[in-house]
């Protein structure tokens, strides 16, 4: 299903279908009980298309209005999405999206129906709200790299993965917290603002750099529909190219002066590595496997969200409790990302991902399903212990998994943490940015890529 | 009993680090105690060395008639209490570094370069200048520390801060995870080394391991740094990281990005004849080397800047930044760790073409001191060099090494490497006369020697 948006921009995905008829399917019973159609007017940035809802075998569609941010997206109240892109963007976008053109014509047609029901009444899109901080964001990290350097190839090779084409999934909770923290504390100083801002720079920053080093060692050809860094270039220069990212976002942030926040948001590089050893694999017996994955999960994807939400706490002197919130917000909303995309790697489609299906498993990884199927399937577990190594493993236990509710489970597992996240944003004071905590936990839930 | 409060009282005065080793190394925890008893039984030690000092300092005009390294490093040791097997010892208690040990076994007999890099640490011969983190110690004990350093902060039997000590120990590490992260082998597919099916999953395997070994030490550097809480050593440190890794991507490259020199005539030889140097003011402007391309010594010296003076030049200004030093004494520091890099960087540059034949299998860098020089003097050389445009393997290093000596490539390379010399050790005459001072002087004069 593709969409077009009036931006020009647009997302699509032949194969997206499938996995909206397979979440459909998941949630068949709650979205029964959203039978009933509203008209919801239709904003120039949005655009919906169509599902099967009730009785999906027969293919009936209904319409549902969604929304999309920036890649990241959501439909209200529902448990299945579209991918849209909201107007404020780089004109990068248009070179990347070329080849889907094809599928423009036949989804463009613009939507506004949608079931009513228990929907959660939702106005905030957090990357309409965050606008200011967010617009020139990327141009604010190319322009910091360039700056640091007089090699125009380690510049090329630096930049590369801030195209603006990413979710910019942490620099916009960074920035929510932030703001809402400092509504909070009832202090909106410009001054604090951009402080906090460098500090989403250097989340998005780190993510980065961890992604180029990544590549390397994955040795995979393609990241978000494109090739990666180490297809492109010098596998030497690459690693040096991830070593110059960590070094300017560190300077950018001593620049700060602040002794705490550089110690707050140190302890993410310790964690992305020691969370990158994790996944080397000491081979944990079956019972301390999920507690394992759950620790390596915390340490690869949460810390950095964690504490970068943590440090925005502290520079804006905060007290302990409410950076301590900020810490478990980050800690839930990160934890229920990985699980989600743990989960889309075995129902997404190659296109969606920017990455082939099942990498994971081909990887040698046990992820949150393949480790609740175990359960079902017992057969699984030599599989994980050899890694997936043998020919036929990765089929097997790909099968496997779609059998077991390895799926739904994972699911739910990250449905709890972002009803905790919900539940934590809620202690704040009420405010536009507190608003889109919860949005943001809603969108990691229901997100498609 | 009595001992045994000794014992106690000495301890409170351990640095962190090693209380670590303390309480994870039982089994040896016997032989340091020894070693802590026999510092005990010399109280007066460092009353001692004073005096000694300022005998030596009667005798700086007539320096000691030979330069042994291996003495002059090891009394150095001493002098700031730094074993140097301190650092391996503590690599092997952390979980991950005994993970990677384990790992590493796997890559025995197979050609990946990060078994080389690993005998290089390990096997720390006279050669290889393991001692960044002593020269830090010893240019901050040199140096001395302002009157408003807490107490606790000081390590007095040693003489330097707990927080210089740490920040040798970050020196090192970064430096090793800069090697360990240049021992990466280029497995694209349009490279030898990406085709060869035999060996590709070693080699890949071997990135892997050497990609998140130097990602371990720099993520644990960082941390160490940010817990001196000072953001100004922060700064500096991390920019030396940048430079390391600037380092890499200048001038050609062959596929597994050994550097070329540029093909004579590329640049207009300069007009400026002082050679450039970082921004005293921002650290985050990089080094401007487009100014020098083209003339060898100060090309050479950016290179050689980038890849090694930064970060030693850096950390011995950051480690007076520590102490609350002025800013003039911190830019002197800054100075001579620069300038004692590159005088290393000229003496090693300097070795293969000591004998008259290259031993078997040797080779040099092709942007080392010599062949830059030689190039200068006779740019028909290049035709030779140009044939390691896909891997500097392809070169007859024989033949250039042969040319290399009977031009005045080597003459031009000791003078180099005299000049550092010279300039580190005017610097350290802004430095009051200590037995640190006199170990610092001893270790450059033994490296002239070499």
């Amino acid at each position: 299903m593709a969409c077009l948006t009036t931006s020009g921009r647009l997302a699509c995905g032949s194969r997206r279908q499938q996995t909206h008829k397979f979440l459909c399917q998941l949630f068949a019973v709650r979205c029964q009980s959203l039978s009933t159609s509203t008209s919801v007017s239709s904003s120039s940035s949005l655009a919906s298309s169509a599902y099967p809802l009730q009785r999906q075998r027969q293919q009936q569609q209904q319409q549902q209005l969604r929304r999309g941010f920036h890649g990241l997206s959501f439909s209200i109240g529902q448990d299945y999405l579209d991918l849209l892109q909201n107007p404020h963007s780089c004109s990068h976008h248009l070179k990347y999206s070329q080849c889907s053109k094809t599928n423009l014509r036949q989804h463009s047609s613009v939507h506004t129906q949608q079931p009513a029901g228990p929907v959660r009444e939702i106005q905030i899109d957090p990357y309409i709200i965050l606008d200011d901080e967010l617009k020139y964001f990327y141009d604010d990290v190319r322009d910091l790299l360039q700056s640091g350097t007089s090699q125009p190839e380690l510049d090329t090779i630096a930049s590369y993965y801030f195209d603006g084409q990413g979710k910019a999934l942490r620099p916009m909770v960074t920035m929510l917290m932030a703001k809402a923290i400092n509504y909070h504390l009832n202090n909106e100083s410009h001054q604090l603002v951009h402080k906090q801002r460098q500090i989403a720079l250097f989340s998005e920053m780190v993510h980065s750099a961890s992604l180029v080093h990544d590549d390397v060692i994955d040795q995979s050809d393609f990241r978000r529909g494109k090739p990666s860094v180490n297809a492109l270039w010098n596998h030497k220069k690459v690693t040096m190219a991830g070593d110059y990212i960590l070094s300017i976002a560190s300077i950018m942030i001593a620049r700060l002066r602040s002794d705490d926040v550089t110690i707050v948001l140190s302890k993410i590089l310790t964690d992305l590595v020691q969370g990158e050893f994790m996944q080397l694999g000491s081979r944990e017996t079956e019972n301390e496997r999920f507690a394992h994955y759950l620790t390596k999960t915390y340490r690869k994807t949460a810390s950095l969200i964690a504490n970068a939400l943590k440090a925005t706490a502290v520079i804006a002197q905060a007290d302990d409790n409410v950076a301590e919130l900020a810490f478990q917000y980050g800690r839930n909303i990160g934890l229920a990302f990985q699980l989600v995309d743990d989960m889309l790697d075995f129902v997404s489609s190659t296109e969606q991902m920017g990455k082939p299906t099942a990498a994971d498993l081909k990887l040698g990884l046990a992820t949150a399903p393949v480790l609740f199927a175990c359960e079902k399937y017992p057969e699984l577990n030599p599989m994980v212990m050899r890694r997936f190594s043998e020919p036929g493993d990765v089929e097997r236990a790909f099968e496997l998994v779609h059998k077991s509710h390895g799926l739904e489970q994972t699911r739910f597992l990250a449905k709890k943490h972002c009803n905790e996240a919900i539940r934590l944003a809620q202690e704040l004071t009420e405010s536009p940015y507190q608003k889109g905590l919860q949005v943001v936990a809603d969108l990691v839930i229901n997100r498609m890529k | 009993m009595q001992q045994l409060s000794q014992r106690m009282s000495h301890g409170e005065s351990l640095s962190l680090m090693q209380k670590r080793y303390l309480a994870l190394a039982a089994p040896a925890l016997k032989t340091f105690t020894l070693q802590q008893q026999k510092q005990q039984q010399q109280p007066h030690r460092w009353t001692a060395t004073s005096t000694i000092s300022s005998r030596q300092q009667q005798q700086v005009t007539t320096p000691p008639p030979r330069h042994d390294w291996n003495r002059a490093v090891s009394e150095a040791e001493r002098i700031v209490g730094y074993p140097t097997s301190f650092l391996s010892l503590r690599w092997l208690l952390s979980d991950e570094i005994a993970n990677v040990a384990l790992h590493l076994r796997k890559l025995v007999g197979s050609a990946h370069p990060l078994m080389k890099t690993a005998k290089h640490l390990l096997y720390n011969g006279k050669n290889t200048m393991q001692a960044w983190g002593l020269i830090v110690l010893l240019v901050s004990k040199a140096a001395g520390h302002a009157a408003s350093i807490p107490d606790v902060e000081q390590d007095k039997s040693a003489g330097v801060l707990h927080s210089q000590r740490a920040l040798a120990e970050v020196t090192e590490m970064i430096r090793i995870s800069h090697l360990v992260h240049n021992s990466v082998v280029n497995l694209q597919a349009s490279t030898e080394a990406g085709q060869d099916v035999a060996t590709y999953d070693d080699m890949s395997f071997g990135n892997k391991i050497g990609l998140l070994t130097g990602d371990y030490l720099l993520g644990h550097s960082s941390a160490e740094l940010a817990n001196l809480r000072n953001q100004e050593v922060v700064e500096l440190i991390s920019s030396a990281v940048r430079d390391f890794s600037e380092s890499e991507f200048i001038g050609e490259r062959d596929e597994q990005n050994n550097p070329l020199p540029y093909k004579p005539g590329t640049f207009q030889r300069p007009s400026l004849n002082v050679g450039v140097d970082f921004n005293e003011h921002d650290v985050m402007t990089p080094m401007p080397i487009a100014q020098v391309l083209g003339n060898p010594e100060q090309e050479w010296e950016c290179r050689n800047i980038l890849n090694a003076g930064s970060l030693l030049g850096k950390s011995c200004q950051a480690s007076l930044k520590l102490a609350g030093q002025s800013e003039e004494l911190q830019r002197h520091a800054y100075r001579f760790g620069k300038h004692l890099a590159m005088a290393w960087q000229a003496c090693l540059d300097a070795e293969p073409f000591q004998c008259s034949t290259l031993p078997l299998d040797a080779t040099f860098s092709l942007v080392s001191a010599p062949v830059l020089f030689h190039l200068e003097h006779d740019p028909s050389l290049y035709a030779q060099l140009e044939k390691g445009k896909q891997s500097v393997e392809n070169i007859d290093y024989d033949q250039i090494h042969k040319a290399i000596l009977a031009g005045p490539a080597l003459a031009k390379t000791k003078e180099l490497q005299r000049k550092h010399t010279a300039a580190a050790l005017a610097v350290l005459q802004h430095f009051p006369a200590t037995d640190a001072r006199q170990a610092l002087e001893n270790i450059i004069l033994a490296m002239q020697d070499l």
